[in-house]
C-alpha cells in the first residue's frame, strides 16, 4: 500500500478517533444517548451504501440495494430463529447468500446500462418485498419477530464476543459492532479501488467496449463487483434485523433503495468515503431536524436541494474542488 | 373478456399519458424525473381545489392544473436542473436533485392540501352496463376519450409545430440542434414545462375518478418509470406503448391470476424483469439509453 | 468561497436547531407524552389524526389549568416523531423518546414498526400504545405494549355475526392490500368468518398499496357475488375508491371494514355510493357522544381547520395514560407501578354517554390486560355522516 500518503494516514486516524473516542465522549458529556442508535444506523446504512457506490464505480446506477439488505435480514433471521445458528455465523452467511442471489440475477441484468439498469434494480426491490410476503419460510405478512439478541462467542474458553442478551445496554455493543463492520467495509473498498481490479473498473466506467477490446473480461468483473456490492447490502440488512429483533417485508423497501443511491450522490461519486459522509448527512440530518415538527421534511428537502444545486458533485467536492474527481 | 379489454384500454390510456411527460423530459435532458408523480398529485389537487372546492367549471380547473404545473416545471428547470446539469461531472447527479424536489413537493403538498384523501363530484353520472359482461361508468369512458385526445394532440404538437420540431431536434442531438440555431436553453425549459404540464393534466383528469392524496406521488413515478422502460426510454411512441402494455398486463394479470392472490404483482414484476433482460433497450428505445 | 459560506450558514442553522432545547415557560410542571408514528408520505392520515387528537386534547388540558396528578398540576406536552412508516426510523423515534425522559408513548401505527421498537421500549422502561394487531406484541413475555384500539379479530366476528343474524349474510369475500398489516387482518378475518359458519367465496385477491384504480382488482371478486365484501385493513384513502368501483361494477351486497374511516373522505370519494358502508368508529355519533366528546371535536376543528373521524378512536390512548397516572401518581416515572395498576384500574369514560368505563382488558385475546377498553362502536355511513349500528364490548 505504497500510495497511502501521510495526509491520508492522519485522516484515517482522525476518523477512527472520532468514531471510537470522540463520539462516545461527546454523547457521554451531552447525555444524548439516543444518538448511539442514530450513529449505529448510519454505520449500517453506510455499509449498504458502499455497495451501491461500488456498482456506480462500474458505471451502473443501482437502485436495488434494499432488495439485498432485505435478503440479508431474512437469511440471518431465519438461520437464528429457525435453525438456532449463532448470529455471528448467520451474518457472513447473509452476505454470502445475498452475493449468490446477485450473481444469479446479475447474469442477465448486468448487460443493461444507464436508466435501464436503474429501473430493473428498482423493480428487483419490489420483487424481493413481494416474494417475502408470499413465501412460507419468511412467514409472509406476519414477518419474523422476537429474534434473540446475538449470543456470545468464545474460542478455547476465551470469550471473544460477549453475549448481547446479558448486557445492561446493548446500544454500545451494537454501536461498536456496526462501526467495526463499517471500517472493515471501507478498508476493503479502498483496497479494491486501488487494486488492479479497481483500475479495470474505472476503465469500464468510461467505456465498456474499449475495455473489452483490450482484453478485459468485463462480464466477469461486473459479476464480481455486483456480488461484492450485494454482500455489503446483505451484511447491513442482517445487522439491522438483529437490532430491531424483527424483520418484515417492509423492513427494506423501494424508499430505502433510493436512499442508498442518494447517499452516494450526496457524498460524491468520485470519492471512496463519499457514501459514508452522504449517509451521515442524510440520515443524521433528518434526526437533527426533529425539532421542526411538521416543517421537518420541508426544511430537509430545501437543504438537500441547496446542497446539490451548489455542490453538484457531492459534498466531498468542496475539499478537492470541481473536476478533480475520479 | 370484454371487461378485461375495456379495463386494459382505460388503464393503458391513462398510463400512457403519465409516461409521456416523463419520457419527454428524459429525452430532452437525460433527467429521470423522480418528482413526476408529485407533479401529477399537484395537478390533481389544483383541479380539486378549483372544481371541487370553489365550483369552477371542470375544464377551467383542468386549465389551471396545466398552467400551474407548466410554471412549476419551467421554474424548476431554469433555476435547478439547468445549473446542476452544467456543473456536475456525471449527469446522473441530477437524480439526487430530482429526488430532493420530490421530497420538497411532498412536503408542500402535505402543508398546503393536507393528509386526507380528496375527491370531486362525478362529472357524469351513470354506468354503461352491457349484460354484466362489460361494465364501464360513463365518467371513465369520458376520461379515457379525453386522455386519448390529449395524446393525439400532443403527438400533433410534436410533429407539426415549430416548437415540436425544435424539441425533437433537441432530443435527437443537443449539439447539432444548437448548431442549427435552436435556442437550447429556452427549448429545454419549454420541454420541461410541457412534460410537467402533461403530469398536471393527467392528475386533473384522474382526480374525477380516483381522487387524489399525497401518497400517490412516489408510486406514480415508479409506475411511470416502468412504462417508459417497457417502451424504451426517451421515445414518445415507446411511452405510449409502454403505458398500454402495462395497462393490459395489469388488467389481464389481475383477472387471470386472481386466484393466486398475493403473487399477481410478483409475476407482473418478474415478467417485466425478464422482458428487460431479453430486450435491454425496451420495445423501441435507443440501445443503452 | 461563496459556496463555503453558504454551507457554513446551513450547518450552523442545523446545529442551532438541534441543540435548542424546548423551553416551556409555564408555571406548571410539564409532563411529556410521546407519539411515534407516520405523519408524512402515503399513510400520513393514520398518524396525523393520531397526533392531532393528542395535541388537541393536550392544548385543551393546558388551557383549562393543567392536569392534576397526585399533588402536582402538570401541563401536557406532546412530543411527536415522524417515523415515515419505516421500522428503522421508528426505533430511532423510540430512542428519542427515551432521551426525552418519556415513559408513555402512543404509536407506532403499523405492525413492523410496533415490533421493531419493542427492544428499545423494554430496555428503557417505556409503555407504548401501538395501533397494530399482532398478538405477540401483547402476550407475555412482552409486557410494555398496550393495544390502543379494538383489534380486527375482535371487531370482525361481532360485525359478521350481526350481519348474519340481521341481514341474512351467508357468503363473504375478502380483499386486502398486499402488505403486512392488511394481509394479517385478512387472514384473521377469514378465520373468524369460517368459525362463524360463513362461506368464504374469495380471499385471495390483493391489490398493490399504490393502486389508484380498483376496477380491474375488483372484477374477479365481483364474479363470486358475495353477500358481504370485507375490505381488510383498508386505508382511509383507498376505501372510497374500492366502494365506488364495487358499486359501479354492480355489487349490491354489504361492504364493511374493521378499521376506522372518515365520513368526509367517504362523502367526497364515493358520495351516495358509500351509503350502507360499515366501519368501526369511536363514540362520536349523536347517539353516543358525551358533551365532552362534542367539545373535543369542536376544539380539534378549531385548532386544525377540519375534523377527522378517525380521531374518535384515537382520542383514548392519551386519556388512558393520564387517568392511570392519576390513579397511581408514582407511575409517572415507574412503569412497573403502571403495569400493576392496569389490573385494577377503572374510571368513567368521559367521551361516552351512559356509564361506560375506562379499564384495561385483553384477558381473552392476550392472557393479560394489555388493551384499552374502548367501546366497539360499529358505524354505518349514511349521507355524509356515520350512524351507530350497534355497540359491543371487548373483554
Amino acid at each position: 500500500m505504497k500510495n497511502i500518503s501521510s495526509k491520508q494516514l492522519v485522516s484515517v486516524g482522525l476518523l477512527l478517533f472520532a468514531i471510537f473516542v470522540a463520539a462516545p465522549l461527546i454523547i457521554g458529556a451531552t447525555g444524548r444517548w439516543d444518538f448511539y442508535f442514530t450513529l449505529t444506523s448510519v454505520a449500517l446504512l453506510a455499509i449498504a451504501s458502499a455497495g451501491v457506490w461500488l456498482t456506480f464505480y462500474i458505471g451502473r446506477i443501482n437502485i436495488g440495494q434494499g432488495a439485498f439488505a432485505l435478503i440479508g435480514a431474512y437469511v440471518s433471521a431465519i438461520l437464528v430463529v429457525k435453525s438456532g445458528v449463532s448470529f455471528w455465523i448467520s451474518l457472513p452467511a447473509a452476505g454470502i447468500f445475498a452475493a449468490i442471489v446477485a450473481i444469479v440475477i446479475g447474469l442477465p441484468i448486468l448487460r443493461l446500462r444507464g436508466v435501464y439498469f436503474a429501473m430493473i434494480t428498482l423493480v428487483l426491490t419490489q420483487v424481493v418485498t413481494l416474494t417475502a410476503l408470499a413465501l412460507p419460510i419468511t412467514n409472509g405478512a406476519k414477518g419474523i419477530s422476537s429474534i434473540p439478541l446475538p449470543s456470545g462467542v468464545s474460542l478455547f474458553g476465551i470469550p471473544i464476543i460477549p453475549d448481547f442478551a446479558a448486557m445492561e445496554s446493548t446500544k454500545l455493543a451494537f454501536y461498536y459492532t456496526a462501526c467495526i463492520l463499517m471500517i472493515a467495509t471501507y478498508a476493503a473498498l479502498y483496497r479494491l479501488v486501488n487494486s488492479r481490479l479497481g483500475h479495470l473498473c474505472r476503465s469500464m466506467q468510461q467505456n465498456e467496449e474499449l475495455a473489452s477490446s483490450i482484453g478485459v473480461n468485463i462480464s466477469y468483473i461486473r459479476m464480481v463487483i455486483f456480488a461484492i456490492s450485494s454482500f455489503f447490502g446483505g451484511i447491513g440488512g442482517a445487522m439491522f434485523g438483529s437490532i430491531a429483533q424483527s424483520v418484515y417485508p417492509s423492513s427494506f423497501q423501494v424508499a430505502d433503495s433510493v436512499n442508498f443511491m442518494l447517499n452516494c450522490f450526496l457524498g460524491g461519486l468520485g470519492y471512496v468515503f463519499g457514501p459514508m459522509l452522504g449517509t451521515l448527512v442524510l440520515y443524521f440530518g433528518w434526526d437533527l431536524l426533529f425539532e421542526l415538527g411538521k416543517y421537518q421534511l420541508l426544511v430537509y428537502s430545501i437543504i438537500l436541494i441547496a446542497v446539490i444545486r451548489f455542490l453538484p458533485n457531492g459534498l466531498l467536492s468542496v475539499r478537492i474542488g470541481k473536476g478533480a474527481s475520479k | 373478456m370484454e371487461q378485461i379489454l375495456a379495463n386494459g384500454i382505460y388503464l393503458g390510456s391513462q398510463y400512457a399519458m403519465i409516461a409521456l411527460g416523463l419520457t419527454l423530459i428524459f429525452a430532452l435532458m437525460n433527467v429521470l424525473n423522480f418528482a413526476h408523480g408529485q407533479m401529477y398529485v399537484i395537478g390533481g389537487f389544483v383541479t380539486y381545489t378549483f372544481y371541487g372546492q370553489w365550483g369552477v367549471p371542470f375544464v377551467l380547473a383542468l386549465v389551471m392544473s396545466c398552467v400551474t404545473l407548466a410554471i412549476i416545471g419551467a421554474l424548476i428547470e431554469k433555476f435547478l436542473f439547468a445549473p446542476v446539469i452544467k456543473g456536475s461531472a456525471r449527469e446522473e447527479s441530477t437524480m439526487l436533485l430530482a429526488a430532493g424536489i420530490a421530497f420538497l413537493l411532498d412536503a408542500l403538498i402535505l402543508l398546503i392540501f393536507g393528509e386526507k384523501q380528496r375527491g370531486v363530484p362525478k362529472i357524469v353520472d351513470g354506468v354503461f352496463n352491457y349484460d354484466f359482461r362489460l361494465i364501464m361508468p360513463y365518467d371513465r369512458i369520458l376520461i379515457c376519450v379525453l386522455a386519448i385526445l390529449s395524446i393525439v394532440a400532443f403527438i400533433g404538437l410534436m410533429q407539426y409545430s415549430k416548437t415540436g420540431r425544435a424539441l425533437r431536434a433537441l432530443a435527437q442531438d443537443r449539439i447539432a440542434a444548437q448548431l442549427m440555431g435552436v435556442n437550447v436553453d429556452r427549448y429545454s425549459m419549454i420541454g420541461f414545462a410541457l412534460g410537467a404540464m402533461l403530469a398536471g393534466l393527467v392528475g386533473g383528469l384522474l382526480v374525477t375518478i380516483t381522487g387524489v392524496n399525497l401518497g400517490m406521488g412516489g408510486a406514480t413515478s415508479i409506475k411511470a418509470f416502468m412504462m417508459v422502460m417497457i417502451g424504451g426510454a426517451g421515445v414518445i411512441s415507446g411511452a405510449i406503448w409502454g403505458g398500454i402494455i402495462l395497462g393490459f398486463m395489469e388488467a389481464i394479470g389481475l383477472a387471470v391470476l386472481s386466484q393466486y392472490g398475493d403473487i399477481t404483482y410478483l409475476l407482473i414484476f418478474v415478467s417485466l424483469m425478464i422482458f428487460l433482460a431479453i430486450r435491454p433497450q425496451g420495445l423501441m428505445g435507443k440501445p443503452w439509453g | 468561497m461563496q459556496r463555503r459560506t453558504l454551507i457554513k450558514v446551513a450547518l450552523t442553522a442545523v446545529t442551532l436547531t438541534a441543540l435548542q432545547s424546548t423551553t416551556a415557560l409555564a408555571e406548571n410542571s410539564v409532563l411529556k407524552i410521546g407519539f411515534v408514528g407516520v405523519t408524512s408520505g402515503p399513510a400520513a392520515a393514520w398518524g396525523i389524526s393520531n397526533q392531532r387528537s393528542m395535541e388537541a386534547r393536550a392544548a385543551w388540558i393546558n388551557e383549562t389549568g393543567g392536569y392534576k396528578i397526585g399533588d402536582t398540576t402538570y401541563d401536557i406536552e406532546i412530543v411527536s416523531f415522524d417515523d415515515q412508516k419505516d421500522p428503522k426510523r421508528a426505533i430511532a423515534g423510540m430512542e428519542k423518546m427515551a432521551q426525552e425522559g418519556i415513559h408513555y408513548v402512543v404509536g407506532p401505527n403499523v405492525d413492523d414498526g410496533a415490533a421493531a421498537v419493542r427492544p428499545v421500549a423494554e430496555a428503557n422502561g417505556i409503555m407504548y400504545f401501538p395501533y397494530a394487531f399482532p398478538k405477540s406484541l401483547y402476550q407475555a413475555p412482552a409486557s410494555n405494549a398496550v393495544l390502543g384500539m379494538v383489534a380486527n379479530y375482535q371487531s370482525g366476528p361481532s360485525i359478521y355475526k350481526h350481519l348474519m343474524e340481521n341481514e341474512g349474510v351467508k357468503t363473504v369475500a375478502f380483499i386486502a392490500a398486499n402488505e403486512s398489516d392488511p394481509l394479517s387482518q385478512r387472514d384473521g378475518g377469514v378465520a373468524a368468518a369460517k368459525a362463524l359458519g360463513l362461506e368464504v367465496v374469495s380471499d385471495t385477491v390483493t391489490y398493490q398499496v399504490d393502486t389508484t384504480d380498483f376496477t380491474p382488482v375488483l372484477t374477479p371478486v365481483m364474479r363470486s357475488r358475495p353477500d358481504l365484501l370485507v375490505l381488510s385493513g383498508v386505508s382511509p384513502a383507498n376505501a372510497p375508491q374500492l366502494i365506488r368501483s364495487a358499486r359501479e361494477l354492480g355489487f349490491e351486497g354489504i361492504i364493511s371494514t374493521e378499521t376506522a374511516q372518515d365520513a368526509g373522505v367517504l362523502a367526497e370519494g364515493a358520495g351516495d355510493l358509500a351509503n350502507g358502508f360499515i366501519s368501526v368508529g369511536g363514540a362520536s355519533t349523536p347517539e353516543l357522544a358525551s358533551p365532552m366528546m362534542n367539545e373535543f371535536v369542536q376544539r380539534y376543528t378549531d385548532m386544525f381547520g377540519e375534523y377527522n373521524d378517525e380521531s374518535n378512536t384515537k382520542v383514548y390512548a392519551l386519556e388512558y395514560i393520564l387517568e392511570t397516572l392519576k390513579a397511581k401518581p408514582s407511575a409517572i416515572t415507574d412503569v412497573e407501578a403502571f403495569k400493576a395498576t392496569m389490573d385494577t384500574f377503572e374510571a368513567p369514560n368521559p367521551y361516552m354517554k351512559g356509564d361506560a368505563k375506562l379499564r384495561y382488558v385483553g384477558m381473552t385475546s392476550f392472557g393479560q390486560r394489555r388493551q384499552v377498553a374502548v367501546p366497539l362502536v360499529v358505524n354505518v355511513y349514511q349521507d355524509g355522516a356515520f350512524e351507530t349500528l350497534f355497540v359491543a364490548e371487548v373483554d
